[in-house]
């Protein structure tokens, strides 16, 4: 394990590469895209581990924080969710050079999931695998239940005690993954803790000769929610999704 | 990150197990004492609401060296693998931390900062070590006291929801009802010859403080009121009688404000005041 920062002076980036712990059949990479917010704090134990596990496989692994997030600069009143996609091509690159292969798996949470659909849909020659967990597949379905979190009359909300600035949430009220899931461009896997209302909609896509696919797999824990944690602070991890998402991976 | 401060990713221990980082400002004027801040419960080095990165990147940028790390087996530090029990374990990965700043950087005279837990970890390590200069504690666990009981009883009692949480058989009212009762009993009890059994944790905190006092080490301590734990600003004081506080101690209450800081205002201010303690300790050093 390798705590280190990269990325440019303005904008550097804190990350932890996980070297891979296993000599398989060729170099494979796997960079993970971390929640936002109370979400990230209590989710850090869990994507921890799936790291962990993802070497443990034979990936060679990067997490990273998000400018004005975690451990890397700048503030979160500065951030914005082309920005963040920027960070994740970034790590993506960083990766590259540090393991020296170019085929990537995304692999992401929540709003993070987001983040790495659509960072998979623009660079399809550079993803070739992508896990969506409980990603943010609507705006307008997740900005209610934020909404309802929040404290403060300005443009500026705060959730959680993490600002949400007018500009991150217009960014966040524009998020429409559907079209994305319907029409994937590489091997993707959706995996759906909490099922909500919307996710009937989303067809499975089969794989196809040089196409991408979609799995839904509907994934029960003993502990779910682990992104959200705020009374109990247990630290609770979801090993049952971590295992299928390695599996899936492998 | 501010352009004045930098900030380094390090590794630590005998094993190189504990991750932390580093935040410097560019010109850090000489004989400050080093900062340290710890966990808070399970959650890495970054707090609550991010609270101990906008710390550090403020103390840095006051001139002071900070380091926020992780404990083992938490955040990204590995466990230890020497089969110490957890809080053994806490206290020998704050020794490594201390040794690493003083060996790398030249630090010997160290300030601990800690929030629950980790203003817990502060107190019970910092008398040990003759390097720690002073401690800022937010909400540390100190005894309760008769008089926080009935502050706790009042407040719930002005609430409309704490009515309802009644009616609804949902109340904590009731338990901490039960709880001042318990408490009186146990005051009787003292009275008797032999002393009651859960007195020995009042009196092993009373000790911790009393060694701090004694080897010189200045305290700020910060209480939220919303955290049920201390619902008045000098429960320190009549919790732990024992203990010659005198100038040693800063009392600070933060009305309205929650256990983990979540409005940002409290944040700011907070951090305001620990500079100003901060910047008097080095001053008088």
């Amino acid at each position: 394990m390798t705590p280190f920062y990269f990325g440019s002076g303005a904008r550097r980036l804190f990350g932890i590469y996980e070297p891979a712990a296993v000599a398989g059949t060729g170099t494979r990479l796997a960079v993970i895209c971390q929640p936002w917010g109370a979400e990230y704090v209590f989710a850090h134990r869990t994507l921890r581990l799936l790291a962990i596990r993802l070497a443990a496989a034979g990936f060679h692994t990067l997490r990273f924080d998000y400018f004005g997030t975690g451990d890397s600069a700048g503030d979160m009143t500065d951030a914005d969710l082309p920005g963040w996609e920027a960070d994740t091509e970034q790590a993506m690159e960083e990766l590259r050079e540090i393991a020296g292969a170019s085929r990537i798996a995304l692999i992401g949470m929540r709003l993070g999931a987001t983040i790495a659909a659509r960072v998979a849909a623009r660079r399809p020659r550079d993803v070739d695998a992508l896990v969506l967990w409980d990603p943010i597949i609507s705006g307008t379905d997740f900005l209610p239940g934020v909404a309802a979190a929040a404290t403060g009359a300005e443009q500026t909300i705060v959730v959680h005690g993490f600002p949400l600035t007018a500009r991150m949430q217009c960014d966040v009220r524009a998020i429409e993954l559907g079209p994305l899931l319907a029409a994937p461009t590489t091997r993707s896997l959706l995996a759906i803790t909490e099922r909500r209302p919307l996710h009937a909609s989303l067809p499975e896509v089969p794989a196809g000769p040089g196409e991408g696919s979609l799995a839904i797999e509907f994934i029960t824990d003993v502990c779910p929610w682990i992104w959200f944690d705020p009374t109990e602070n247990v630290g609770a991890v979801p090993v049952g999704v971590i295992q299928r998402i390695v599996r899936w991976l492998e | 990150m501010s352009r004045k401060i930098s900030e380094q990713a390090v590794l630590m221990g005998s094993r190189n197990a504990l991750v932390g980082i580093l935040a410097r400002a560019a010109v850090e004027p000489a004989g400050r004492p080093a900062i340290v801040i710890l966990n808070t419960g399970i959650i890495h080095r970054v707090g609550y609401h991010r609270m101990s990165v906008s710390m550090s990147r403020a103390l840095a940028t006051a001139g002071y060296s900070v380091l926020r790390f992780d404990f083992s087996g938490i955040g990204d530090s590995d466990p230890r693998d020497d089969g110490l029990p957890p809080l053994e374990s806490s206290m020998a990965d704050i020794r490594d931390a201390l040794d690493w700043l003083e060996r790398d950087h030249l630090a010997s005279r160290v300030i601990l900062i800690g929030l629950c837990s980790g203003a817990d970890h502060a107190v019970l390590y910092g008398h040990t070590d003759a390097r720690v200069v002073g401690l800022v504690l937010m909400d540390p666990s100190i005894p309760t006291t008769a008089r926080h009981y009935l502050h706790y009883i009042a407040l719930r009692l002005m609430e409309v929801r704490s009515w309802f949480r009644v009616l609804t058989g949902r109340s904590r009212l009731i338990r901490m009802s039960m709880r001042l009762a318990l408490y009186i009993v146990r005051l009787e009890w003292k009275s008797r010859p032999k002393p009651a059994a859960n007195l020995a944790s009042r009196q092993t905190i009373e000790q911790y403080y009393r060694n701090s006092v004694d080897r010189g080490i200045a305290m700020l301590a910060v209480f939220t009121q919303e955290s049920t734990r201390q619902t008045y600003r000098e429960q320190m004081l009549d919790a732990l009688p024992n203990v010659p506080f005198g100038d040693r101690l800063q009392l600070e209450f933060f009305p309205g404000s929650d256990h983990t800081f979540s409005i940002e205002a409290d944040r700011a201010k907070l951090t305001r005041l620990i500079l100003e303690w901060v910047g008097g300790l080095s001053q008088a050093a």
